[in-house]
């Protein structure tokens, strides 16, 4: 079972490796191609994503969770639609470098509302796309388009959040229900052992849960869970 | 590399200086867990990064560009729109290509179609959207913005 559910994980990586070895075999010269154009979005990748991923842990350690929810939380009202427009504009990289970044805000309180506006912004408003646009389509172009997708997404992001609930967000299930440890994706970094020693240990490269062992201080065991960089304990 | 890029990068080291003085084991925390999203994050973006290049051989932007200045605007929306839906290009190729479309006359309504779901709705990077935020989330987002995408375009079109 746990061999299809990691096929099942897996299938758009999968799909992907066969649709490039079937490229290969039947038009080598446009697998080549494919290779060449993805170079491109290699090096976008390393340019933003490494910094993205140190911006992230060190906002998630040291931003304060009552700020996030005063800024960005449901109580937020106009203040927080505001300030995640402007987070998610003066950002770059593609969207899927907004993704890390906003898992860690919603799990200091950022509503699913601020979340959606944060997303979206970041993918089609973020200002060095704006100036590029302007340059190409004129200014007059760029700005109906922009003032057109701040209201669209205004209202957009009310209606997700009015269907969308925190609960259906993976990391923000809780961990009342006993404690569990996934260990196919533990990557034995060894931080919960050192948060939470008398509940966690390590065997061989990976953690597992001391056996026998009661989550005491509800704490330290949080603080292990939101240590944890591949959300491993649930 | 762009400003913003490089203004990221230069806020990020002094925050990490910053962070290196006030606590050092909390920065040493900081990268490790940094490291680790990486690690976790890596293969699914590389799998998105090479789904694109692939697509953009089967289907390059100037193939879709022919395409959809042959339609009746209706349609060349929908498939404009259909096609953004689909890739992912960096707007340095799709804005000078919807220049070049708009400048030869194409309505601008499958323009703006095509420029919005391009960057704000993500087939290939659903998986990855996915895993991060869960199903319900990822398919309302992505739904509603391929949406508004359509209507942003409409009303542009009445606008200019």
């Amino acid at each position: 079972m746990s061999v299809l559910k990691k096929l099942k994980g897996n299938l758009f990586i999968i799909i992907v490796v066969l649709a490039y070895m079937v490229m290969f075999i039947v038009r080598p010269e446009m697998g080549m191609a494919s290779v060449k154009n993805s170079a491109y979005y290699i090096k976008e990748m390393l340019m933003i994503m490494p910094v993205i991923f140190i911006l992230t842990a060190l906002l998630d350690l040291w931003l304060p969770k009552d700020k996030v929810i005063r800024y960005l939380g449901k109580e937020a009202g106009a203040k927080g639609v505001v300030f995640s427009f402007v987070l998610g504009s003066i950002s770059a990289g593609p969207v899927y470098a907004a993704f890390p970044m906003c898992v860690m805000l919603h799990k200091k309180g950022a509503s699913i509302r601020n979340l959606v506006i944060i997303l979206s912004s970041w993918a089609v408003i973020k200002i060095p796309m704006l100036l590029n646009e302007a340059k190409f389509l004129g200014l007059k172009f760029m700005a109906i388009r922009w003032v057109l997708t701040v209201i669209a997404i205004i209202i957009f992001s009310w209606i997700t959040a009015k269907i969308v609930r925190d609960k259906d967000l993976p990391e923000a299930a809780p961990a009342q229900t006993g404690l569990s440890l996934n260990r196919d994706a533990c990557m034995g970094c060894s931080l919960c052992v050192k948060h939470c020693p008398e509940l966690f240990e390590m065997e061989g490269k990976k953690a597992r849960i001391r056996p026998g062992s009661e989550p005491g201080d509800k704490e330290k065991l949080r603080q292990a869970m939101e240590a944890c960089p591949v959300k491993a304990i649930s | 590399m762009d400003v913003f890029t490089m203004a990221i990068w230069a806020g990020t080291l002094i925050f990490l200086l910053i962070s290196l003085a006030k606590d050092r084991e909390k920065t040493k925390k900081a990268l490790r867990m940094a490291f680790g999203m990486g690690r976790g994050m890596v293969v699914s973006i590389l799998s998105i990064i090479f789904a694109i290049g692939l697509i953009l051989t089967v289907l390059p932007p100037e193939e879709i560009a022919r395409f959809v200045s042959g339609q009746s605007v209706l349609a060349a929306t929908l498939v404009a729109a259909l096609i953004g839906t689909i890739t992912l290009v960096p707007g340095f190729i799709a804005f000078p290509l919807v220049g070049t479309l708009v400048g030869a006359g194409v309505s601008v309504v499958p323009a703006v179609a095509f420029l919005t779901t391009l960057t704000m709705v993500g087939v290939v990077t659903f998986p990855l959207e996915k895993k991060e935020f869960g199903v319900k989330f990822t398919a309302v987002r992505n739904g509603l913005s391929f949406v508004f995408a359509i209507i942003i375009a409409l009303v542009m079109g009445v606008i200019i």
